[in-house]
Parts: structure tokens; sequence; C-alpha cells
């Protein structure tokens, strides 16, 4: 059944999840000026990387990622899939552990850390355990129950923005970001959410290019997480904020409305959308488990996974580990951003040749 | 003469069985039959003229007889009980050993077509299913002039046969649905359905699903919109209501009535079901997010409101809310229970009474029972009462979740109704499908 | 099987959750939470006084309460104060923050960024400074207000009291005036008056985070023209005339001349009159009005190139035209000889119900 509009509800759901929190004091940490420069190599990069992986995969009809590297044999298989989900389950700590993190910042100060981290497992393991079309349908749910409120929020940011922040758009020396650090960094907006789709073939049916032009809607999205702050307080005060964009929402004053701080809606609804990526990582890397033991209940895997990431969330002390293994995890994001993508290609244009020589 | 011999034995202990010797025409016969079901009498006029009508045509008296009705084999004791006990009376030629099922006047054991009691409609059509299967599958047809229209019959139960019609429109249904259900039908006949717990039992259906597969309705021309959007119905015999298979989330916003008024109506109307919905499930928990986890979400003014209405309130929002929500439950289920001419009594007793006490006495605060007030009444625009039960349930869910984590508590309360109500599928097809399929 | 599998997981997901039965970290009601409205802060030598003005929801006794405490830091305060009182405090809903005149000279940036950076304290809550000890403040308040609990949030809210003579500004626009280049603000000056219990005695302009100068009410007023902010319903008396303002509309140029900043400014006023003196034309009305105007406008330019504290923002204009090591510069070097060209355009737009010759 063809399920495009799910696909990219899930695709910018998820997306608007993960770019608010981290990733504009990332952009802000890589330049000074011309935000919108790494904002928009970023986006072309991982728009070329879908483009690439989706075209991979539709060289292949009905088959899922692990199919797919089956085809070049088991140990290339392993070789490539192992790295992936060791990023996978790097994702689920690192997303876990930081969001609970915020969560303790910003709003719930005396809540223990475990006790938000066990909700911000509990809830995505049962989404990931009740199944990838499911999962489509929750993403759907939440849009639009959310949704609104989130675009609410983002249209009344603009509440207080100054619009000569803008300038100057560009200086000379601005392209040295591309290997910095936190340039680095702020890629895992685009690396985390787009790779669910090889593992969705053999029960989803997509139609590639509308994604691709449906994913342009992202730009816009990314663009507004970083600028807004940096209207409102200038890059010299936006660069010191943990969060710019929450602050920058906290700022607004609607006397209009019943509720004072809508930081708090927003923020949340974010979470929740954070659930659903947790959760969609889950099953994604339930899927690669389960190949490797395929008597194992896929439930019992899920639950153990949930488990390991829990126990290994607790692990981590400080947010500045939070931090650093962020950073650790780069390694693996581009591999995951890069590498996969490519090689779903060559193993699609492999075939493609294969078909063309043997009739 | 075997048969006549097992009939009585077989209904030794049952009274309720006439054998009477008449005549039809010249023809001496025995009438057989139960009193409780049939209407001797009349029978007895038609059968007459019947005969008399048919007096030509037969060369002798069983010949006659056999124009009757069904005749039945002398050792059939099975399809002689079933006659009897589906109403039928059967004649007994005693010279030619000729046993017959003729049609019988029955008894009105069943009310007339009525207004719908649980479903009120205004302007619309007004006309309710009852209790008789063959009544409400005639008001169907009636419905729905189609040649489309299948009707399969089913008669199934060990102990106690109950009879289960099966409608679906040939071009719309979705072909596994169909074989789904008949296969359930087929494999497990011999299990009794006398209550829909026992008919979710025949035919696989999970018994402990907070969302009920089934949409029920007692109003025709809501059957007839589902059968046209390829749902199946099931009517069952002695049971008002048909039932529609699968449940989906759409029949909780839309009742078929909204399509008669212009669309912009249709449309608010939906909405307004919907922010019914979410003013239901959401109301209390925010109310204990709020007052207890997360006062800065309010305005100030708000705030000291709040805080003033609350004052010497003994125990904590969450403890309050759990209360009052009992008490008004138990309201509700109470309402349910009494007959028509002592509701308005419970309405003053809870409403006023115990709304006015609980409130003067500080119990809870004033400002909780508008919001439980208002999250009731939000229950109530919901479209079918199994709906509104469902989503009862959630709301408490929500509650927990909110006393501990404030408004995270109540946002991941709605993805957990979400993910949960996303899982349901009946029959494979999913509960929360929002793109309704047209086929054909 | 799977069934009863499935059971199995949920029970025990539901079991996890009962830990959490043990604990409500963040929950208390909030009628067990004092809610201060008010927060006043001064010095004493090395150890902050700090005044909370709580209202009380008791409708039976509606007394404003104020509690006071010192401390070497903010919160040691707020928790000594927290400690004494039978609930907790909660500085959530803070509005308005007073500080004394002598602590403000003294500069506060240190309190703003911990107000930033603790997040209890909304960033939309006031600045404030107080003309007189904060000590005879309270008391003066205490005893002139009987019902009104939140008199002074009212007298800022745009909704009620406020006027554009009375500055306003947020905690988080001082604190992004005290990291930008550019930008500096003007916070309300006040002190309790003998018939109304509040008065505005002009602005404090605040650079840095340390008050520098005062300017008067009727600059307050310019300084809203200048920013395009409404000054709509102030009423401008003159020497022949008063006059209502009903509309203002401004534009700014910047450019830089012989790497002087110059600003072409023009702002347009309308407004109605109200009341005459003697037998004014309408004519000699306007161009007295642009006279006043443009020579008070002028004297505050001076007075803010003197201090070298930008509170018009004129910075911003010039953001296309620095760069951003120029623009750090900004209010030592370009600002004292930054020239201003500013042309006050009124326009009558009528006269109220009497006819009057000589437009």
């Amino acid at each position: 059944m063809d399920k495009t509009l799910q696909v990219i509800v899930m695709c910018i759901v998820t997306h608007l999840g993960l770019m608010f929190f981290l990733f504009p004091s990332d952009v802000m940490e890589t330049v000074d000026v011309g935000h919108w420069l790494p904002i928009l190599v970023g986006y072309l990069l991982h728009f070329a990387f879908v483009a690439l992986y989706t075209k991979g995969l539709a060289y292949y009809d009905r088959h899922d990622l692990i199919d797919i590297f089956l085809t070049g044999g088991r140990t290339i298989a392993v070789l490539l899939l192992l790295p992936l989900a060791v990023y996978f389950i790097m994702v689920n700590i690192i997303t876990v552990r930081a969001y609970s993190e915020i969560i303790t910042i910003v709003f719930l100060s005396n809540t223990p850390l475990w006790a938000i981290m066990a909700l911000l497992l509990t809830i995505p393991t049962y989404i990931a355990m009740t199944g990838i079309e499911s999962i489509f349908r929750t993403g759907m749910l939440l849009a639009i129950l959310f949704l609104p409120i989130v675009l609410f929020v983002i249209c009344v940011s603009f509440h207080n923005t100054d619009w000569h922040y803008l300038f100057p758009l560009l200086e000379r020396d601005s392209f040295n970001f591309i290997t910095e650090r936190p340039f680095l960094k702020s890629l895992f907006i685009f690396t985390g959410s787009f790779l669910f789709l090889g593992f969705v073939r053999p029960t989803v049916t997509y139609n590639r290019r509308r994604i691709l032009i449906a994913s342009w809607i992202l730009l816009p999205l990314v663009l507004l997480s970083v600028y807004i702050p940096l209207l409102t307080f200038g890059q010299d005060t936006a660069s010191m904020l943990q969060f710019p964009f929450i602050l920058a929402v906290d700022t607004i004053d609607i006397t209009w409305l019943m509720f004072d701080r809508i930081t708090g809606f927003f923020l949340l609804g974010m979470v929740t959308f954070v659930m659903l990526f947790v959760g969609l990582v889950m099953w994604a890397t339930n899927r690669l488990i389960h190949r490797c033991m395929p008597r194992v209940r896929p439930e019992w895997i899920t639950l153990m996974l949930g488990m390991v990431i829990f126990a290994a969330s607790l692990f981590v002390r400080d947010w500045g580990s939070v931090h650093r293994l962020f950073w650790w995890n780069s390694i693996f994001r581009i591999y995951a951003f890069s590498v996969i993508p490519l090689a779903t290609y060559l193993f699609g244009v492999m075939k493609a040749r294969k078909l063309q020589v043997s009739p | 003469m075997p048969l006549l011999h097992e009939l009585k034995l077989r209904f030794a202990s049952d009274d309720d069985i006439f054998f009477q010797p008449d005549h039809i025409l010249h023809i001496p016969v025995v009438f057989i039959g139960l009193t409780s079901l049939l209407d001797l009498i009349q029978t007895k006029e038609r059968l007459t003229k019947d005969a008399f009508a048919k007096q030509g045509l037969a060369a002798d008296d069983a010949g006659l007889l056999r124009q009757l009705g069904e005749s039945i084999d002398t050792g059939d004791l099975r399809s002689a009980v079933t006659s009897l006990l589906s109403g039928k009376m059967i004649v007994f030629h005693k010279p030619s050993e000729t046993f017959i099922a003729v049609e019988a006047a029955s008894k009105p054991l069943t009310r007339s077509v009525e207004e719908p009691s649980d479903e009120s409609v205004i302007h619309g059509p007004r006309s309710a299913f009852n209790e008789d299967i063959d009544t409400n599958l005639g008001m169907v047809k009636r419905q729905l002039n189609s040649d489309k229209l299948a009707v399969k019959s089913y008669a199934v139960g060990a102990n106690s046969r109950t009879r289960i019609n099966l409608l679906y429109l040939e071009n719309q249904v979705e072909p596994a649905l169909l074989t789904a259900i008949i296969g359930r039908f087929e494999s497990n006949k011999e299990l009794d359905v006398c209550n829909l717990q026992q008919l979710s039992r025949m035919l696989g259906l999970p018994s402990w699903a907070a969302i009920s597969p089934y949409i029920r309705t007692e109003l025709p021309q809501d059957t007839v919109h589902y059968l046209m959007r390829g749902k199946a119905v099931l009517l069952l015999d002695r049971f008002p209501c048909a039932l529609v298979l699968p449940n989906d989330l759409w029949s909780m916003l839309a009742v078929q009535n909204d399509l008669n008024y212009p669309r912009l109506f249709t449309l608010s109307f939906r909405l307004l079901r919907l922010a019914g919905v979410l003013c239901h499930i959401l109301a209390p928990g925010l109310y204990v997010a709020v007052v207890s986890v997360n006062p800065e979400i309010l305005r100030i003014e708000m705030a000291l409101t709040v805080a003033q209405s609350r004052l010497g309130v003994p125990y904590p929002a969450l403890v309050e809310t759990l209360i009052l929500l009992f008490v008004l439950e138990m309201v509700m289920e109470a309402s349910v229970r009494l007959p028509k001419s002592i509701g308005p009594t419970i309405t003053m007793v809870g409403g006023i009474i115990l709304g006015q006490a609980v409130v003067s006495a500080k119990l809870v605060s004033n400002l909780l029972i508008i919001i439980l007030a208002a999250a009731t009444i939000a229950n109530f625009t919901i479209s079918g009462f199994v709906n509104s039960i469902s989503i009862r349930l959630f709301k408490y869910v929500i509650l927990l979740l909110a006393a501990f984590y404030g408004i995270l508590g109540l946002l991941s309360g709605m993805v957990l109704v979400c993910a949960y109500v996303s899982s349901v599928t009946t029959f494979g097809i999913p509960y929360a499908q929002l793109a309704r399929k047209s086929r054909g | 099987m799977i069934k009863v599998m499935r059971r199995l997981c949920r029970i025990l997901l539901l079991l996890a959750a009962v830990p959490l039965l043990h604990g409500c970290w963040d929950n208390k009601d909030i009628n067990h939470r004092s809610l201060p409205l008010v927060m006043g802060i001064a010095k004493q030598q090395d150890k902050y006084r700090i005044y909370l003005q709580i209202p009380s929801s008791d409708p039976q006794n509606p007394q404003m309460k104020v509690v006071a405490e010192s401390g070497r830091t903010v919160t040691e305060a707020v928790d000594r104060i927290s400690m004494n009182m039978e609930s907790q405090v909660d500085l959530l809903h803070l509005k308005v923050i007073l500080v004394e005149k002598h602590f403000a000279q003294e500069g506060m940036a240190d309190i703003i960024e911990g107000f930033i950076r603790a997040r209890d304290i909304s960033p939309k809550a006031k600045l404030v400074i107080c003309n007189e000890s904060l000590e005879r403040f309270f008391e003066n308040m205490k005893t002139a207000i009987a019902g009104n609990q939140t008199i002074l949030c009212d007298f800022f809210d745009k909704n009620a009291g406020w006027n554009p003579s009375i500055a306003q500004t947020h905690i988080w626009e001082t604190f992004r005036s005290i990291h930008s280049y550019t930008r500096d603000v003007i916070a309300p000056i006040i002190q309790t008056g003998k018939d109304t219990i509040i008065e505005n005695v002009g602005s404090a302009i605040i650079k840095n985070g340390k008050m520098v100068d005062r300017i008067n009410p009727n600059e307050t007023l310019l300084y809203y023209a200048f920013k395009g902010a409404s000054t709509q319903g102030k009423i401008e008396v003159l020497d022949h005339a008063s006059v209502l303002i009903v509309n203002n509309t401004v534009s700014h140029h910047g450019k830089i001349v012989n790497s002087k900043p110059l600003l072409r400014s023009t702002i347009r006023l309308k407004v109605s009159v109200l009341e005459t003196r003697g037998d004014p034309t309408m004519a000699s009305i306007r161009q007295e009005l642009e006279e006043i105007e443009a020579k008070r406008f002028a004297k505050l330019f001076k007075k803010m190139q003197l201090k070298e504290a930008d509170i018009l923002g004129v910075g911003q204009y010039f953001r296309t035209d620095l760069s951003r090591s120029e623009l750090s510069h900004w209010r030592s070097v370009y600002l004292p000889k930054a020239e201003l060209q500013l042309t006050i355009k009124a326009i009558i737009q009528n006269n109220g119900n009497l006819k009057t010759t000589g437009m």
C-alpha cells in the first residue's frame, strides 16, 4: 500500500523533534556570521545522500537494507551493518540521555533523571513493539495533534525578532567550518531519521520523488531553528545560550493566551516527536538484531534493547559526558550518513548491471 | 409412530407444547406446536383457507397436506424440533404417517419499529432496529436498494441456536475481511453466542482490547453507510443493534446524520466532537499537571484564582480529582440503571446537592467541579456509547502520568494513547486508518 | 502464544512503572506554593538584600505580604525566605525585578546572568529601578494597597496602566544588551508617590548592566517613537496647545561617510489637537511640535554619545556596513562620532469637534 504521506510526515516530525534543541547552538559555535551557509551545506549533503539512498533502494523491490547487503555475502553484510547497529544504539542512548537532561534543566528540576529516562524509554519501547505500520499511524496522529501547536509557536516566535541581526550575511573566510567539530556535531539532525527508509520496504511502499520534494520542507524549518534565536538575541548573546531556541520562545509575551509559558507546550510537543524518533530507531535496531537471532521473539529483543539503553544512559554521568559521547558518535554518524547510502546505491547499480547482462 | 412418540418424550418437561387433534376440511390431523410462540386459532383459519384453495390439486389427503408446508421425514427428530422452536406448527396426518411443518401465525413477541432510544437523531430518518432479525434485515434492505447487497445467514450455537446475518456489499467489501469472518463462522459454529463477548470469542477477536472491535448502531441509515464504505455488518437475532466490523477512529467523530446538513455544519460538528474527545481526555490531567506540577504554565491571575479555590482542600490534586471522578462515574452508571421516571432525581442529588455540598465543605475545589463537569459533558459529544467508554478509560492513564510528570506526562500520555490506538487492528484492518479507501 | 507473550510484555512494562509510585518529585500543590510577584534587590556592603512581595491567596485577608532576607547570593536569600515560610517559594511567576538605584549604578550583570541561567525566573520579568530605598518603598506600598495584589505588575502591563512614557525592559533584553555590541537598554525608575501609589520619574540608561545616566519621561517617549514602537495615546503639551499622538511611523537609513556613521531618520507623528491656548494656527502648532521634539531628541542623542551607551540601537543600522570586528568597537569608536540627521514631520490629522482656521 502506498504510504508516501505517512513516510513524509514521519520524516518531518522526527526531524522537528531533533532540530530545536542542540542544533542551533552547534551552528552558532560553528560560525559567527552567515549561519545559513553551514545549514545549507548540511542540508544539501543530507538531500544528496537521501537521494542516493532511495535510488539504491529503488533498484530492489520489497527488500530491506539487510536483504540488499546480504546479496553481497554474509561477511560484507555484517561488516556494513555492524557499525550501523552500534550507531543506532548509541543514538538511542544519547537521545534519551540528552533529552532527559534538557527536561530537567528546563522543566522538571526536582524529578530525578532516571525517572524521566524511564518515561522516555518506556513509551518508545512500547511504540517499537507495535510494529512499523503502527509507528507510522502513531506518527500521523501525533502530527495531527501536535503540529498545529508547534507551528503556532514557531509563528509567534517572530514576536521579538529584529531583522537587523540578519546582517552581515557573509564574511570572507567563512568557509573554514567544514572540518570543524561543532559543524560535524550539527550534522546529527540530518542523519538520524532517514535511514529507517531502508527498513520499511517489505511492508510499506512510497513514492521516491514525492519524498525528495517534500524533504525541502525541512530546509525553512532548519533555518528558522537557528535564525529565530539569532534574530531575537543577536549572535553574541545567542551563542552563550545552551538552548537558544527555547529561550527565544520564552521571551514571547502573548497577553490573550490563557497560558503563560508556551515554551512548555512547544518543548514537550517536541519531546513527543523525539519519543517517536527513539521508537523508530529502536524498531530499526530490532530488525537488525532480529536477523542475527531469528529464534528470539522481536518483542523480547525490543524489551531487552530498552533495558540495555536504560542501563547505559544511567552510566552517563553529566552533561559534559553527553557531549563527549555525542562527539565520539560522530565517526559512526558520518559512516551511517555517507557510507550506507553510497553502499546501497552501489549495490543497486550492480544489480541493475547484472540484470542488463543476464537477459 | 416413532417420531410423534419421540417428540412427546423430547418435550416431556415442557408443558408449553400441545398435541391437538383437529380437522383440516375433512381430513383428521393432529396439530403440534408451542403455545407461547404461535397463535393457534389464526393459524387454523389460515390453513383451512389454504387447503380449500388447493383442494383440487392433490390426489389424496396426504398429497393435499404436503401442499401446505414442508414435509419432515419420520426419522428426522432434529429438524422437527428446530421447526417447533422457531415457531412453526407441525401437522401430523396419522393414516399416511406424514409430518408437515407449516408456517404459523406468530404471537406478537416483538415490539414494532420505534424511534431509536440510545442514539437520538435530529431531523433524520428515525426508525431504529428492534429485536427481530428479519425486521432489521428488511429495514436495511429498504434503506439500501442494491442488488450488490449480499446476505449470508448462519445459525450458531450448540445449546441455543442464534441466528446471525452477515451483510456486505459485494463490490465494496474488503475480500480479506470477508473470508476471515466467514472462516471464523464456519469453524466455530458450535460456540454459543448470547452476548457480544461470546461473539468476539467466536470471531477470534481480542477480548481485552480497550477499543471495541465493532461499531454498534441502531440506525439503518448508519448501517447502510458503513456497508457502502466496505464494512461488514452482523445482525444478531434478539439484538436491537447492527454490529459493524471493523471499527475505526472516524466513527467516533462522524455521525451519518451530519451529512444531512450543509458542509460547513458537518465540518464544524465533527471538529466539535474532536474538541470534545481532547477535552475529555486532557482536562482532568491538565488540571492536575497545572495545579501540582507546573504552575508556571498558568497566567498569574489564573494561578492566584486557582490557589484561592484550592485553599483548605485537604488532599493533593490527584486524589481530589480521582475522588470526584469516581463519584461522577457512579452517577453516570446509576443513571443508566435507573428507570426514566427516577432519572431526574439522580441528576438533582448528584448535581445540585452533592456538587454544592462538596464545594462548601471544602473537600474539592470548585474549579475542579467546573473542569470535570465540562469533561463529562464533552464525553457525550462523542458519537457512539461504546466509543465514549473507551475514551473514558484513556483519561485515567493520562491523569496518572500527568500527576507524576506534569505537562510532560500529559503529552506522553497522549503519545501512549495514540500508539495504542494505532496498534489496534481488526482482521488486519487498522483502527486508526485515516485515509478512506474506496473500491470499485 | 504470541498473544500471551505480548500480554506478558505489557504486564512487565506496567510492573516497571510501579517504582514510579514512590515519588511525585515536582508535585506540590499550588496552594502550598508562594508565588511572589515582585522581587526587590538591594545591596548592603557585600550582601544582597532580597524583598519578595507575595500576594495572599486568602480572600478573607487580602493583605500584601513582603518578606525580606539577606544573603551572599540571591538564591541564598530566597532559600532562607523559603525556609522560614509555611509554603515553598516559587519564583516562576515573578513579574517585576525591582533594583535599588545604588545597586543598579554599581552594576547588576551578575544577577541578570543568574536569572537567565537558573530559568525558574521568567526571562519576561521586567527590570525596574527604584529611586528610594526598598525598605521605604515596600513600607509605603504596604500601607497604600489594600485589595489589589498585582498593582506593580499592572503598572507596567501593556493592557493596564502602561503608557509610552514609561520604559519597559525585560530581563532578557537586559541580558542581550550586556553581550551585544550595538545595543543598550533603558529601564524605568519609580518611587512611591503622594497621591498615586507609584510614580514614574524617568528612565535609567543601562549600559552593560550598569546604570550610567537617566532620562526624563519625555525623552522616554521619544525613545519609543524612534524605535517605531507605538506611542499612540500619548498627550504632548506644547506652549500653545496640547495634542494627542494618534500614530507614529519611522524610517531609518544608515551609511558610513568618511568612516563616520551617518543616520538619516524620519519620524512621522500624526496628532490630533485637544486643547489650545490663545489662538494658534494649525501650522504654528505643527511647527512648534516639530521643533520641540527635534530639540529634545538632539539632547537625548548627545547624552547617549557622551555616555557611549547606544540605547536607541543606532548600531543596528550599520550591521551591513561594518564587519563584526569593527562592530565590536561600535560604542567606543563609532558612536561618539556618529551623526544623526533627524527630520520630524508632524501631521495634524484632525482638530476635534471644533473648526480651526489656518491649516
